[in-house]
């Protein structure tokens, strides 16, 4: 259908005046025109980061290289794809003791000449260790590449355990432990997964510190023999490298590590958590509740798992997502409110963390379930879902920026299998996000029954305990200590 | 010149120089990125850089508005301001800046100095724009009212308060800095007990608006994924129009009186272990002690197998917890250590042992190896400093605020790795004196 063309009037002096007036980028009251509202942006430029080339060596060690052109600074960091959850049921913890235990003393260097060699090149080494895998990081200077790779060879395939170095090691992690144990964040967040874990390897990444001091020289010997091989490693490079040489230079220093023939035990499926729990762990220094409502969700290799990230995102992605909206500041419930998700390789979990004071514990439960269940039940506004798309995709680079950022994501991706051009293809997996596959996605895994943990002091919250049906209480270290019925010790 | 007169006459130039475009300056420290500099014609001074290995750009506006401007009876005046500025202005909502920011995938933040209050944010590069609305509407327009004042002085107050029961030595290191700092221009806490606080109206926060954050007390930083060109453009549409407001004066020059050493025993506040603050003041500097004193505190603290590391944590066992480094407030830069010891006999040895490490540095020369681990530490940590857009504006951001050149900037990193030994063992005695010592003792429970 054609529009009528509309006719012109030429202005004459005095509308001309009106005009001018109107036109003029300064209003009346003396601001410009172009401050009263927020400027259009640009057209977006998406991530592109180069992909990750791979380069497998004779012995089943594979090398991936990540080049950053004029980066001063590299990183080099060995996988181990063994974690936390491939320690023996019996020994909880031998996976992060002897990751620890990598550059406590060699058949040659003893810890000391170790850190020497490493403090003289201005490097520095960090041993992470995750429920699925174990990473090694050394960020050095770029000019000593090799000097590092001839101080790495032995740090990784001669290390010396020694019952004297354990001890230190022990005793370091035991009171990182206990320290950890003062953060009702961390408190909270380790009873969630000790659940959501029951019956599953995974749980051996959940224990207490009380564990540590089980773990003997041979169990890190039985550890390292049996995973650190180069056919279940491998070595990342990020930096001003070429991968071609990078890998010839590595080859040359990890060439006699030995293959033996591994195979990564299989992991069993895990399944959400399907009825009412609610857990108190007594906490009697803290000065606020911290609440944690969650559950199990996919592995990141899963369908689901952008559908997920977008609803994750409506639900308590950020100060302006319903959560915080409907808790703090409609309510007036809760200090903080928000969810988070972490990622394993054989599933996922997400939680909604809340802080309260103890008289609204039992109200802000109740309104983080409704939020989990009308998302569940009808389609997020489509705004909201733009929203939470539009800051996943701008987010996505900022994780990227800083050395430790970039070499954290990179050891992730490697790790859980996600691809070698991952990062370039997460803007266009979320923007094939809709409403649809976010209701699906909290359909399938915001059930009706999520895990409660509630930490804080019990001194002040037996008023509020009297208002779940059932509570178990727990002390700090995670010990079942009664259940209460209405508030009443069953 | 001294920087007090340097800072005079920056501020008689931002007030009156026209506005100029600089040539572009490399700026050469290990890394490669070229730097921008101009300024307005209201005297807020732009620094830009351009950075396009990820679709992100920082933006920074700092102000000269720290707690060295607050007067006796007003501690916390420049941390109220500093969170006021997110209570809204003319075109945008109270909170809003941060959403809006939060909308876009960004990070935001902002903190207060002896000196300044920077106020940052990183976000997609397409987005440059909306930053720039953002910050120059509160420059312009911030709004202040009695409301605001009081609930954002609640909200601190009761931050202050968690912060306080959660880090139990937050209050030591406050005490020891009015010993090591007498001055109260240099030593008086961000907050304190808080009483100031509460006494603050809104017309402190009005006068002290509208005399530090103001454009001829500002400068702005970016760096990212932007056109320089395009970039002025946008800087000019957004904060040409905005008064420059007034002159700021000269900031107080540090006077110190102290005769001989200072030593007190902190009697308000008990915390669960022993231990010590130790500290020394290094005023006037040289030509070099900047550098060479840098370097002095990797070779004390920096690495597991510093001096003082080496000798307290892992020989001697005399303390559980050691933390020590260079601290500069405008100019006047000290080093700073808290140890924490199991009884108050390991206590005495620490201090003792501390103080032998630098009797041993004045009367020896440090070893080539020692002196080379101590610069390879610092240039790691220098070049991790720069690695991120947010990174580098902070840092041109306060370079500005020195008035350093770009041409002293791209030098700088070789300036440290020219310090030698005799550098180190010449500055030694110089400033490890009484009249510049202060320690503060720590009784436990």
């Amino acid at each position: 259908m054609k529009h009528p063309r509309p006719t012109i009037l030429l202005p004459g002096p005095a509308l001309l005046g009106v005009l001018l007036i109107v036109c003029s980028a300064v209003e009346a009251g003396g601001q410009e025109r172009f401050r009263r509202t927020p400027p259009l942006p640009d057209t977006f430029r998406e991530l592109r980061l180069p992909a990750i080339e791979s380069f497998p060596l004779p012995n089943g060690l594979t090398v991936a290289v990540t080049p950053r052109p004029g980066s001063p600074v590299m990183t080099i960091q060995l996988v181990i794809l063994a974690g936390e959850s491939d320690s023996p049921r019996d020994t909880p913890d031998v996976a992060t003791l002897t990751a620890r235990m990598i550059g406590r003393g060699t058949l040659e260097l003893s810890a000391d000449n170790i850190e020497r060699e490493m403090d003289a090149m201005g490097g520095d080494f960090s041993a992470a260790v995750s429920v699925d895998y174990t990473v090694l990081t050394f960020h050095v200077l770029s000019e000593y590449l090799d000097r590092t790779l001839a101080l790495l060879r032995p740090m990784i395939l001669q290390p010396v355990f020694t019952e004297q170095e354990l001890a230190v090691v022990r005793r370091t992690y035991f009171y990182e432990l206990m320290d950890k144990r003062k953060n009702p964040d961390f408190v909270g967040q380790r009873q969630l997964l000790r659940i959501l874990f029951e019956n599953h390897p995974y749980k051996t990444a959940t224990y207490a510190e009380d564990v540590v001091k089980y773990v003997m020289v041979k169990d890190v010997q039985a550890f390292y023999s049996r995973f650190y091989r180069p056919e279940n490693a491998v070595l990342i490079v990020s930096g001003d490298v070429e991968g071609q040489a990078a890998a010839r230079k590595i080859g040359q220093h990890f060439a006699s590590w030995v293959r033996r023939d591994f195979e990564r035990p299989s992991l069993p499926a895990l399944a959400p958590n399907t009825k009412e729990r609610v857990c108190f762990i007594d906490h009697p220094t803290s000065e606020e509740f911290v609440i944690f409502v969650g559950n199990l969700a996919m592995a990141p290799t899963s369908p689901d798992y952008y559908p997920f990230l977008v609803l994750n995102q409506v639900l308590g992605g950020t100060m302006g997502s319903r959560l915080f909206m409907n808790l703090r500041e409609s309510k007036g419930y809760a200090y903080e409110a928000f969810s988070e998700a972490e990622f394993f390789r054989a599933c996922g979990v997400y939680w909604a963390r809340v802080k309260v004071a103890p008289e609204t514990i039992h109200a802000a439960v109740q309104e983080v379930i409704k939020e989990m269940r009308a998302l569940a039940s009808e389609k997020a506004v489509p705004e909201e879902i733009e929203q939470a798309k539009s800051f996943l995709i701008g987010n996505l680079p900022l994780g990227l920026e800083s050395f430790e950022g970039y070499s954290e994501k990179l050891a992730q991706v490697v790790a859980l299998g996600l691809g070698a051009g991952h990062w370039n293809k997460v803007s266009d997996n979320l923007m094939l996000v809709n409403r649809e596959k976010v209701l699906e996605a909290a359909q399938r895994y915001f059930p009706p029954a999520p895990v409660v943990v509630i930490v804080g002091n019990r001194a002040w919250a037996e008023q509020a305990l009297s208002d779940f049906n059932l509570v178990e209480i727990y002390d700090s270290m995670g010990a079942l200590k009664m259940t209460l019925r209405k508030g009443v010790e069953k | 010149m001294n920087k007090a007169v340097r800072f005079l006459m920056a501020t008689v130039l931002i007030a009156t120089a026209p506005p100029r475009l600089r040539p572009q300056e490399a700026f050469s420290s290990g890394w490669n990125f070229a730097v921008h500099q101009y300024r307005l014609n209201n005297g807020l001074r732009v620094i830009l850089s351009e950075d396009s290995r990820l679709p992100l750009v920082s933006v920074v506006v700092a102000y000269g508005a720290g707690t060295i401007w607050e007067q006796r009876g007003q501690i916390g005046l420049a941390f109220l301001m500093e969170n006021l500025m997110f209570q809204g202005s003319e075109n945008v909502s109270p909170l809003q800046h941060l959403n809006f920011i939060q909308k876009t995938g960004g990070e935001l933040n902002a903190n207060t100095t002896l000196d300044k209050a920077l106020f940052y944010e990183t976000l997609p590069s397409n987005q440059l724009a909306l930053a720039l609305w953002l910050e120059s509407d509160r420059m312009r327009s911030l709004s202040i009212n009695r409301q605001a004042v009081e609930r954002t002085k609640m909200d601190l107050l009761e931050t202050h308060r968690r912060r306080l029961a959660s880090e139990p030595y937050l209050e030591s290191y406050s005490v020891f800095d009015t010993y090591l700092y007498p001055d109260f221009p240099y030593g008086h806490p961000l907050l304190g007990t808080g009483e100031d606080l509460k006494n603050l109206t809104e017309a402190d926060v009005r006068g002290f608006a509208a005399n530090y954050y103001v454009p001829s007390n500002a400068v702005l930083a970016i760096v990212g994924d932007i056109q320089i060109a395009k970039t002025k453009e946008l800087i000019a549409r957004y904060f040409d129009s905005i008064p420059p407001g007034n002159i700021v004066p000269t900031p107080p020059l540090p006077r110190f009186e102290q005769r001989g050493e200072v030593v007190r025993t902190l009697k308000e506040i008990l915390l669960p272990t022993p231990g010590f603050h130790l500290g020394y003041r290094f005023y006037p500097l040289q030509t070099g002690d900047k550098y060479t004193l840098k370097i002095l505190e990797y070779l004390l603290f920096r690495g597991k197998t510093s001096r003082l590391y080496s000798r307290i944590m892992k020989n001697d066992l005399t303390a559980y917890y050691l933390n020590g480094g260079l601290e500069e407030r405008r100019g006047l830069p000290a080093l700073k250590i808290l140890a924490l010891n199991n009884n108050e006999v390991m206590a005495g040895r620490c201090q003792k042992a501390i103080l032998s490490e630098f009797d041993k540095l004045k009367v020896g020369l440090v070893s080539d190896d020692e002196l080379e681990t101590a610069k390879n530490l610092f240039k790691m940590d220098y070049l991790r400093r720069l690695s991120t857009g947010l990174d580098r504006a902070l840092f041109l951001a306060e370079a500005a605020f020195e008035n350093m050149p770009t041409s002293v900037l791209s030098s700088e990193l070789d300036r440290y790795m020219k310090v030698n030994a005799q550098n180190l063992n010449g500055l030694m005695p110089r400033f490890f004196l009484p009249q510049n010592k202060v320690v503060l003792n720590i009784k436990n429970k």
